[in-house]
């Protein structure tokens, strides 16, 4: 039986489904009962959703028109 | 939507077809390939360098490279594959140049710190809790809090969607380790936007829950010490 701490050792392995059956069985064996494992597992993959929704950093408006103004000026002088 | 979730032929089509008109010095076909890409290459020099300043130099140097070495792009590998690399090294080097402090040392302080400290349930519904401009505000200062080992782990694998042996590569690390920083990024980042999405409850559930947390764990030593 897998321990709290080996069950987290594998958690980023599982959440991207690159577990071997066998571990993935003895993790969900063990966050069938442990609740605080199930929590860990369920809310980082919750975070991970998150941070996917959300499309963070865009570019700055002022930083997209330097680039612009640079790469334009790059392409006429090779043209 | 990112390019590394679709098979090599969508999206890349367009990038080939736009990449030979600038190059036969089609100026219009700029702009799109420009915008396509601008955000991924300004994330990954955000992530490595730390702030918006040093970011917009990695992200400028990086495009005149792909223009002026556009001929070369090999076209069996994909765009994005090619410029990914282009910005992550751009990056690294300009790290190295301005000789930013970066902490390498996977530190015990660092491995305590992301050990799972909170154990409520999140919200099924984020937006219940928060605005969407508050969620991504949220969201990137917990991403810039991390130390820069684990943010460019982070943004790579699971903003970007690429693989850990592409990433691995990129950075110039193991998979492995790759993997091993990608675990603690992913638990730092949890950590610390849980305060935000936990589950608002009442006292007297979570009295229930660890009552029933000790009985599970009592019921699977029974079970074990049954079994042998």
């Amino acid at each position: 039986m897998l321990s709290c701490k080996e069950v987290l050792a594998h958690l980023s392995d599982y959440i991207d489904e690159e577990s071997s059956t066998e571990i993935r069985r003895a993790l969900e064996d063990h966050i069938s009962w442990c609740r605080r494992c199930r929590v860990v597992f369920d809310t980082t993959r919750k975070a991970l959703k998150i941070v996917l929704d959300v499309e963070p950093f865009e570019v700055p408006l002022a930083v997209s028109a330097r680039l612009y103004t640079r790469l334009e000026r790059l392409l006429s002088e090779s043209s | 939507m990112n390019e590394y979730a679709e098979s090599p032929n969508t999206g890349g089509e367009d990038d080939l077809a736009l990449i030979e008109l600038v190059l036969a010095g089609e100026r219009r076909a700029l702009e799109p390939l420009v915008r396509k890409h601008e955000r991924r290459v300004f994330r990954i020099a955000l992530a490595v360098l730390g702030n918006v300043e040093d970011a917009e130099d990695a992200m400028q140097d990086t495009f005149v490279k792909v223009f002026r070495h556009l001929d070369q792009f090999r076209r069996e590998s994909r765009f994005t594959t090619w410029l990914t690399r282009i910005a992550v090294n751009e990056s690294l080097q300009k790290r190295q140049a301005r000789k930013l402090s970066v902490s390498l040392d996977e530190s015990p302080h660092v491995e305590s710190r992301s050990l799972p400290g909170r154990f409520e349930p999140w919200t099924a519904d984020p937006e219940k809790l928060h605005g969407k401009r508050e969620i991504r505000q949220l969201v990137e200062r917990a991403i810039q809090d991390l130390p820069p080992i684990y943010r460019e782990t982070l943004i790579l694998r699971d903003i970007e969607e690429m693989s850990a042996g592409e990433a691995a590569e990129a950075l110039g690390i193991t998979v492995p380790a790759l993997k091993s920083r990608l675990l603690r990024a992913r638990l730092l980042l949890r950590e610390s936007l849980s305060p935000h999405f936990e589950e608002p409850r009442q006292l007297s559930t979570r009295i229930m829950d660890s009552a029933r947390q000790v009985g599970n764990m009592m019921k699977a030593g029974l079970t074990r010490s049954a079994g042998r």
